[in-house]
């Protein structure tokens, strides 16, 4: 495209060495000459890939361990980028390339990236590279709801999300997400994915919707708690409320107002907050005083963003935001009343095992011998699921057996 | 160097399921129809295609279903026709899905999480392994009254083994279940009472992934410690004197080796050349014959944590997603989405000089 405008201004160039040349043809006689050579036998490729399927293949290396391309610029001797000749130069690396040489000829700013020439036909045509990865970036934060989207390690911004200047179309038709109509990011929160969330729920309907296997809020409640209150007594007595529980968890407070701030009592937030240690069935009351203030962060958005249903709104949590079933939420899989998974225990310990030493330094990237990684991964709080929350066997199954399909259709349309 | 989501050897699945995948499993019969079970308590059915998204005409990939769970899935299989789908998973119950009518049936439960399945064609029955240290056989078909009374149970039979179960896997009448503490417990289906043989795994580390031979000889196996172990049913010992292992999924990096656990183990249904998964992002095919790798595929964003051969061998499923290897640590860190696709094969599942047999 902007190609042939830039023509008399800039010259072909190597990305890897960044050395200009007469014409493309040059360049790529450079880049085999150069970058694509097998350092092994004398063979030259014409691109990195096809230098990478040669070393695989012909020398029998790992993918991981490939030398990386010769005489490359720090940071360009990788294999992820297939340049041929000015093709597949990464668009920032091109702008970059063109405001340092505008620099070096003393042009006007601009003069080379953004031609004078036609430019009001630029803006009318769509929307240039840059503007789609900001407007990308953008919505993946909107998405994303917060840290997650931005964590993307760098392969997956390289792979998918830069764009490419002079590319084959293929490298555009690789979605940097692949969710198709669903939303891209798990983390959206959407309006209800599963179950669990609570927003969804008719005010009336939601204390007849607990189906039979979850047990409902109220009977859990030790004689001590006073549910109206709304208040847990134990750990945060109504007039020592300020220090908050320091550490981790307060940081990703952001919608809970400053310490100071005391509840009024019933307030939909307190509601929405299980009581800890109350509403645990069974042990786990004494267990519990780590995880209540990591509910804190999950509750207050439901309790804040739904004030219309608030005396709803705690058996509907409990109710529905059972163990496991929010799971892709995020948020909604930390709900109040998940007891504490018990310890993993061996069911035979004179099998035990211990993995033998290594003779060499060895880092083994999974050195738990006696356990599985998916065993460790039930009990974490976002996937446990607690086996004794079933009632009758009876009236469980059958609850399955029956739940209608359309319900579920319907949540699921409303998930697209 | 082409990626490993390069859309003229490899479709990608739209609509992945949101958090790990833990199980593909391709359909008897139909090619292009695959059940996929998730941490997100999905278990999803789509139908690929033979195009990438989005890229005008063709037939697309789509995702022809979803079933909800209350937990996690690990395990799902077709039965024989490819009519109906099963799955079990943390929530230890047995599910019968139709997937023409999207109706769940509830067969029943383990006591623990349902770890794997498989379904037996020989005998028409649903065959799960758990935690809990079961291995039950179900017939859909028969519901029984259970000795409570309360609700019927589709269950047949139940077996006690040693140890957990981590994986099971099935050819013609031999069961192969694989355990925690590195134990095997090879079965006669028909005669299931004892087991045919009992073995301690080859391997020093747990045992992580199993599959059958489909020409019923032997299996293969492999470790959290980057190796597999290929062995044979046939007790004589200059039969068992075949048997091997070999390291993968691993680099050396300066002086320190890196082994990545060995997640999935998938047979070619045609060739006998099988494919393994790591947590390193890799995927291999290996011919055991002769014992050497036909081809790697070029590494994918995380860890393979699941693999499937379709029925005619001419497509493999991959799944990229993060495995627990690290813990709640390194699902933070990682923070990348499953990805979920389906790679064209070629030649590279072929063995050397392959005159069919």
């Amino acid at each position: 495209m902007g190609k042939k405008k830039n023509k008399p201004l800039i010259r072909p160039w190597c990305w890897y060495c960044e050395r200009e040349f007469e014409d493309e043809k040059v360049l790529m006689q450079h880049q085999k000459a150069k970058h694509f050579k097998c350092g092994m036998c004398p063979r030259r490729l014409n691109t990195a890939g096809g230098l990478a399927v040669h070393i695989q293949q012909v020398h029998k290396l790992e993918a991981d361990n490939l030398p990386r391309i010769e005489n490359a610029l720090p940071g360009r001797d990788g294999y992820e980028v297939e340049i041929f000749g000015m093709e597949g130069i990464p668009a920032p690396d091109i702008a970059d390339y063109k405001r340092r040489k505008e620099i070096e000829l003393g042009l006007n700013p601009g003069s080379i990236s953004q031609p004078q020439a036609k430019r009001v036909k630029t803006e009318n045509r769509a929307l240039t590279e840059d503007e789609l990865r900001a407007q990308l970036e953008a919505h993946k934060a909107l998405m994303g709801g917060g840290g997650d989207a931005s964590k993307l390690p760098a392969a997956a911004a390289d792979t998918s999300s830069t764009p490419v200047y002079g590319a084959p179309a293929q490298a555009y038709s690789v979605p940097p997400t692949p969710a198709g109509p669903t939303p891209p990011v798990p983390f959206a929160a959407p309006p209800a994915p599963y179950p669990g969330a609570p927003p969804m729920m008719p005010p009336g309907a939601s204390p007849g919707l607990v189906p039979p296997g979850f047990p409902p809020f109220a009977p859990p409640l030790p004689p001590g708690a006073t549910p109206p209150v709304g208040f847990p007594v134990p750990p945060f007595p109504p007039g020592a409320m300020p220090p908050f529980p320091p550490g981790p968890p307060g940081a990703m407070r952001p919608p809970f107002p400053p310490p100071g701030f005391v509840p009024p009592p019933g307030m939909p937030l307190g509601m929405g907050l299980p009581p800890p240690g109350a509403a645990l069935p069974g042990p786990p009351g004494a267990v519990s005083p780590p995880p209540p203030p990591q509910f804190v962060p999950a509750q207050n958005p439901v309790g804040l963003s739904a004030p219309g249903v608030p005396p709803q709104l705690p058996p509907s949590v409990s109710g529905f935001g059972g163990p496991g079933v929010g799971v892709g939420g995020g948020q909604a899989g930390h709900q109040g009343q998940v007891p504490a998974p018990p310890p993993l225990t061996l069911p035979n310990p004179s099998l035990a095992q211990t993995n033998p030493e290594f003779k060499k330094p060895t880092s083994l990237k999974y050195a738990d011998a006696n356990f599985s990684p998916e065993e460790h991964r039930a009990r974490h709080a976002k996937y446990y699921f607690a086996k004794g929350q079933e009632q009758g066997q009876g009236t469980e199954s059958a609850a399955y057996a029956e739940e209608p399909r359309g319900k579920k259709r319907a949540r699921a349309e409303d998930f697209l | 160097m082409t990626e490993y989501n390069d859309p003229s050897t490899t479709l990608t699945l739209p609509s992945p399921p949101l958090d790990s995948i833990s199980t593909i499993r391709y359909h008897p019969t139909n090619p292009d129809l695959l059940l996929v079970s998730s941490w997100d308590a999905t278990v999803r059915y789509y139908e690929t295609g033979d195009i990438p998204p989005n890229s005008g005409a063709g037939r697309q990939s789509e995702q022809k279903a979803k079933f909800d769970h209350r937990a996690p899935v690990l395990a799902c299989t077709f039965n024989e026709d490819g009519s109906r789908g099963y799955t079990g998973g943390l929530d230890t119950g047995v599910r019968e899905l139709d997937l023409n009518t999207e109706r769940i049936t509830h067969l029943g439960t383990h006591s623990d999480s349902i770890s794997s399945m498989a379904w037996s064609k020989a005998t028409n029955n649903l065959i799960t392994g758990s935690w809990d240290r079961t291995v039950r056989f179900w017939d859909p078909r028969t519901a029984s009254t259970s000795s409570s009374g309360s609700a019927p149970t589709f269950q047949t039979s139940s077996y006690s083994t040693p140890e957990r179960i981590y994986s099971l896997d099935l050819v013609g009448n031999t069961l192969v279940v694989a355990m925690a503490s590195r134990l095997f417990h090879i079965y006669d289906i028909r005669k299931m009472d004892t087991p045919a043989q009992q073995r301690e795994s080859s391997l020093k580390y747990m045992t992580r992934s199993l599959a059958c031979m489909p020409d019923g000889q032997g299996y293969a196996t492999a470790s959290v410690e980057g190796r597999i172990a290929v062995e044979y049913f046939d007790p004589r010992p200059d039969v068992q004197e075949k048997k091997y292992a070999f390291k993968c999924h691993r680099q050396t990096i300066g002086e320190v080796d890196h082994v990545w656990p060995v997640n999935a183990l998938a047979f070619h249904p045609v060739y006998n050349t099988f494919a393994s998964a790591g947590s390193d992002g890799t995927v291999s095919i290996w011919d055991h014959k002769v014992k050497k790798r036909l081809r790697q595929f070029p590494k994918f964003p995380n860890p393979v944590s699941a693999i499937a051969f379709n029925c005619d061998g001419t497509k493999l499923a991959v799944a990229a997603s993060y495995t627990w290897d690290e813990g709640e640590e390194g699902m933070k860190r990682g923070g990348l989405l499953p990805w979920l696709g389906v790679r064209k094969l070629g030649e590279e599942v072929k063995p050397k000089g392959w005159a069919g047999n």
